[in-house]
């Protein structure tokens, strides 16, 4: 039934249209509730604070490269390249990371800065180069994974220095890689809002023409996008050597996957211009929760797979269905 | 990039170069005795990404050195259909024996069967493939799941309740490592296994799946099995974190460096080693003897061994 006015806030259809914004900004974070209270009802170590504790450490890692991987996305391109760029930060942060080589800042710091070159990279040869961002991230994928290989001779780097490995201690008893992916969040959170090129990047994934027509210098936005991406992907890998404390050229292996996953059921929008950090958080910590809870209720590896798998899709699909 | 790991980078190109190229140049010492042209052995490698293969390498080209014989050394990358065409290479080659060590049982097995129609012998090292080839070189891979249930069965008198950490569903290695694993259990009735599930081979997944464990199970656990070191060493620091490891044992599998020091500092309770050394000099050993038509076995089996505090002096390196 047509409604005169959606934004009645009395009539019945103003109710209808409120009830189905609210859906809209909130079906992932209701969905999230839902699976928690099943979960809470199924074992009764699911909904305790150490547990609930475990399941933020846990997606941290993940958390950190959907925020970054959500810039790229919201500019409607893709970054393939994660997983491998992980790796190759963790071996170059563990290279220097042995007791009494470096200060644990500077092994970060490099980390971080090769995640930054790989982004950068990306960034360079899909603005300059013209080549499209699944070839130009899948080709870093491989050359990436290649470089960590090189740099670590194929084995994992070990002998890390307890100062790295604190990374991924507690503080107060929070995990401290919770704390950095809560910074990280917050940062992008109000970056994206509040600053001009925070909406360049939307304006770029919504109509890319109209943006440049509109005067943004596109390449400009993009070059930021995948950079930053980038560098949290490296910052990413500090944080996944610090936790298993050695830096596995092996490691990280189709990270990029859960990342894009998680941003997409957060209500991101794959071809861009649509969604944003507390989506992609809601979508980590749905993903971190089924991973936590098939665990504590221990089904088996063969049905976890088939769980997850429908669980994504379903979350995505209802999503989807009160958007339309 | 510090001194320590540019030397590495410097040797894993050193040794990416040598793979590809083919080791082109023979060494004076490689031209073989009465003057005669060296034996020349194809090997395709499963991948040299992995640590232990990259071990399995180097015994074997240090053995052919010794024994004057030419390697050429391909890495399938873990890819079996890439490894047939390293075999069919080789058979155009005429090189005068193959050692394969296969990616997977079924898929690489049309390499064992490409060099045996083309009356090429082939030495399996390592894994097995359906045919069965010339002769074969390797550790029963069930043996480390027994040895390492045994220790637990060992240590908690035959009576407990056990968790084990699976690899990659459906590989050779997780498949017999299970199975013997599961000897000894049935051997145990006392022992229980009331949880199981597969971490990928993988240590940051190891660490996620024992913290859910702990969560789940926390004071029921006595000790954990994990089909590899990579996951024993995941499940030893999520234990840790928790502070639960002196209560909880943790055995792992393949004796790699981080896992050996474990041992030595007391923090893992047990690894198993399978000797890649003596695989990689048996291997090439095998192939020559073939070669030079004398007598060799068919089936060698090198045994693996458990690595506890008392003995791990003799394999840290």
């Amino acid at each position: 039934m047509p409604c005169p006015s959606e934004t009645g806030p009395f009539g019945r259809c103003g109710t209808a249209a409120a009830m189905r914004r609210l859906l809209r900004q909130f079906g992932i974070v209701i969905a999230l509730m839902l699976i928690g209270a099943a979960l809470a009802a199924a074992t009764p170590s699911f909904f305790t604070a150490a547990n609930l504790i475990n399941v933020v450490r846990q997606i941290a890692i993940n958390g950190i490269l959907a925020v970054g991987v959500t810039f790229v996305l919201l500019t409607g391109g893709v970054d393939l390249s994660l997983g491998s760029v992980v790796a190759l930060a963790g071996v170059i942060a563990a290279g220097f990371a042995h007791p009494g080589d470096y200060p644990v800042v500077v092994a970060a710091a490099m980390g971080i800065l090769a995640g930054t070159a790989c982004g950068a990279t990306n960034g360079l040869v899909i603005t300059r180069g013209g080549v499209a961002p699944f070839i130009v991230t899948l080709g870093m994928m491989t050359v990436a994974r290649g470089l960590a290989l090189v740099a670590s001779g194929g084995k994992p780097v070990s002998n890390m220095s307890p100062d790295l490995t604190r990374l991924a201690g507690d503080i107060l008893g929070l995990p401290v890689p919770v704390l950095i992916l809560a910074a990280v969040s917050l940062v992008s959170w109000a970056f994206l809002g509040n600053t001009r090129l925070g909406r360049y990047v939307y304006a770029v994934g919504g109509n890319e023409n109209a943006a440049r027509a509109a005067g943004i210098n596109v390449n400009r936005v993009k070059m930021f996008a995948y950079t930053l991406c980038g560098a949290l992907a490296g910052l990413a890998g500090v944080v996944l050597a610090a936790r298993i404390t050695t830096g596995q050229p092996n490691a990280a292996v189709a990270y990029e996957l859960d990342a894009i996953a998680a941003v997409v059921i957060g209500g991101t929008s794959l071809s861009g211009g649509v969604g944003g950090i507390g989506g992609t958080l809601s979508g980590v910590l749905l993903m971190g929760v089924i991973n936590n809870g098939l665990d504590l209720l221990n089904v088996s590896s063969y049905y976890q797979q088939i769980i997850k798998g429908i669980i994504i899709v379903g979350a995505v699909w209802l999503d989807r269905r009160q958007k339309e | 990039m510090n001194h320590r790991s540019r030397s590495t980078a410097a040797s894993a190109l050193a040794l990416l170069l040598a793979a590809t190229a083919g080791c082109g140049h023979s060494s004076p010492s490689a031209e073989g005795r009465h003057g005669e042209r060296p034996p020349v052995i194809g090997v395709s490698l499963m991948n040299l990404s992995s640590e232990f293969i990259v071990m399995i390498n180097k015994a074997m080209e240090q053995r052919a050195k010794e024994l004057g014989a030419k390697l050429i050394v391909n890495d399938a990358q873990r890819s079996p259909e890439r490894q047939i065409q390293q075999v069919e290479s080789f058979i155009a080659q005429q090189v005068d024996v193959i050692i394969l060590n296969p990616c997977e049982v079924e898929a690489s097995t049309p390499a064992v069967d490409k060099a045996l129609a083309a009356h090429i012998p082939i030495v399996n090292v390592n894994s097995e493939t359906k045919t069965v080839p010339t002769a074969f070189v390797g550790s029963r891979d069930e043996q480390s799941g027994r040895l390492a249930m045994g220790y637990i069965a060992g240590r908690l008198g035959g009576k407990g309740e056990v968790v084990m950490m699976h690899g990659y569903m459906g590989q050779a290695a997780q498949l017999k490592r299970d199975a013997g694993a599961r000897e000894v259990l049935a051997q145990n009735p006392g022992l229980h296994l009331f949880a199981e599930q597969t971490a990928e081979w993988d240590r940051a997944k190891a660490i996620s799946l024992m913290e859910n464990w702990i969560q789940a199970h926390g004071d029921r656990i006595a000790a954990v099995f994990a089909q590899n070191d990579e996951m024993a060493m995941g499940a030893l620091l999520a234990l840790e974190q928790a502070k639960k490891k002196d209560k909880i044992i943790v055995v792992g599998v393949d004796a790699i460096a981080d896992a050996l020091e474990a041992v030595r500092q007391s923090r893992l309770d047990a690894t198993v080693f399978q000797d890649a050394e003596a695989q990689g000099r048996q291997a090439v050993e095998t192939a020559l003897a073939i070669v030079r038509k004398r007598p060799f076995e068919k089936e060698t089996y090198i045994p693996f061994r458990l690595v506890t505090k008392e003995n791990v002096g003799q394999y840290a390196k």
